[in-house]
């Protein structure tokens, strides 16, 4: 008897389902940065805000490779629902607990699926889920550096603490060299 | 309706309710159930599973609203649509599920480098 899902596809139903969770949560985490944007704008923060409107971006791109990839592959890519997000934020400070608490969040999801992959011997999405190991490695690290830097500059430096905060890069990525 | 199978259809799973039969000359599954007989693409058939999964029984099971005596399925790529009741959707799951199971072990077997017998 042929195996009609191994011809129409090489991803698992179980792999399948796990990349659409990650398309929406990646669709989320872009919703939520564009509210976090335009907090900043509203507050005057405009080098944070350009800095969220970068991230938005992003983490539209990393669902939409996602997307391609499954589509490429044969397997069923859905357009995901995005629930309303917070609009509003107490501080600047809890703007950025959000995007670090967000990115934790995203991490903890890849390995996730990079678990299953394993379990199904899905090497290629493997290997495609290596490149969201880096990447989210580099964005824990500037949430982190950038809460870190809300704590050590002064609360009336807002402007350098503005141009700071949406300066801060992580250019010493261990799997680059 | 299970007399007039066509040669080329080979059982995957039954139960007392219903057939699922897999065409290799024309790639199709074949759904037999509640005196229909339904062709799915491999990509259709699983996402009709996932549809008949994520039905909410338990609310049917425990509103008395009218609305939530059946369910109404639609088939994919086909102008006809099941309206099952509870049990209905119960039999049809464990049609379905069973069916898939059984997709799964051939390829299992496949991976492994055997293959079933092919029907005489």
């Amino acid at each position: 008897m042929k195996d009609l899902a191994r011809l129409r596809t090489a991803i698992k139903e179980s792999v399948e389902l796990a990349l659409n969770q990650q398309i929406q949560m990646e669709m989320v985490s872009s919703s939520k940065y564009l509210a976090m944007a335009g907090w900043c704008d509203r507050n005057g923060l405009d080098h944070c805000a350009g800095f969220f409107y970068k991230q938005s971006d992003e983490e539209r791109h990393h669902a939409m490779k996602l997307f391609h990839y499954l589509c490429d592959q044969g397997a069923t890519a859905y357009s995901p629902e995005v629930p309303a997000v917070a609009q509003e934020f107490d501080s600047l400070r809890s703007v950025f607990e959000g995007a670090l608490e967000q990115e934790v969040s995203v991490t903890d999801s890849i390995n996730r699926i990079i678990g299953i992959c394993r379990r199904e011997s899905d090497y290629a999405t493997e290997e495609l889920l290596k490149w969201y190991v880096k990447e989210q490695m580099e964005e824990e690290y500037i949430a982190r550096r950038c809460l870190e830097l809300i704590d050590q500059i002064p609360a009336d430096q807002i402007y350098y603490l503005d141009k700071k905060l949406a300066s801060v890069t992580y250019d010493g990525n261990v799997f680059d060299e | 309706m299970t007399s007039n199978v066509p040669a080329t259809y080979q059982e995957v799973f039954r139960t007392d309710k219903g057939v699922v039969y897999q065409c290799d000359a024309s790639y199709r599954l074949i759904l037999e159930f509640w005196n229909t007989r339904t062709q799915f693409s491999a990509r259709d058939f699983a996402q009709f599973r996932r549809m008949v999964e994520t039905v909410d029984i338990r609310q049917m099971a425990l509103s008395t609203a009218a609305s939530d005596d059946v369910e109404i399925l639609t088939l994919p790529r086909s102008e006809r649509c099941y309206v099952l009741t509870l049990c209905e959707i119960v039999h049809l799951r464990e049609l379905l599920n069973g069916a898939k199971l059984m997709l799964d072990l051939n390829s299992m077997l496949r991976e492994c480098g055997c293959t079933l017998p092919e029907p005489a």
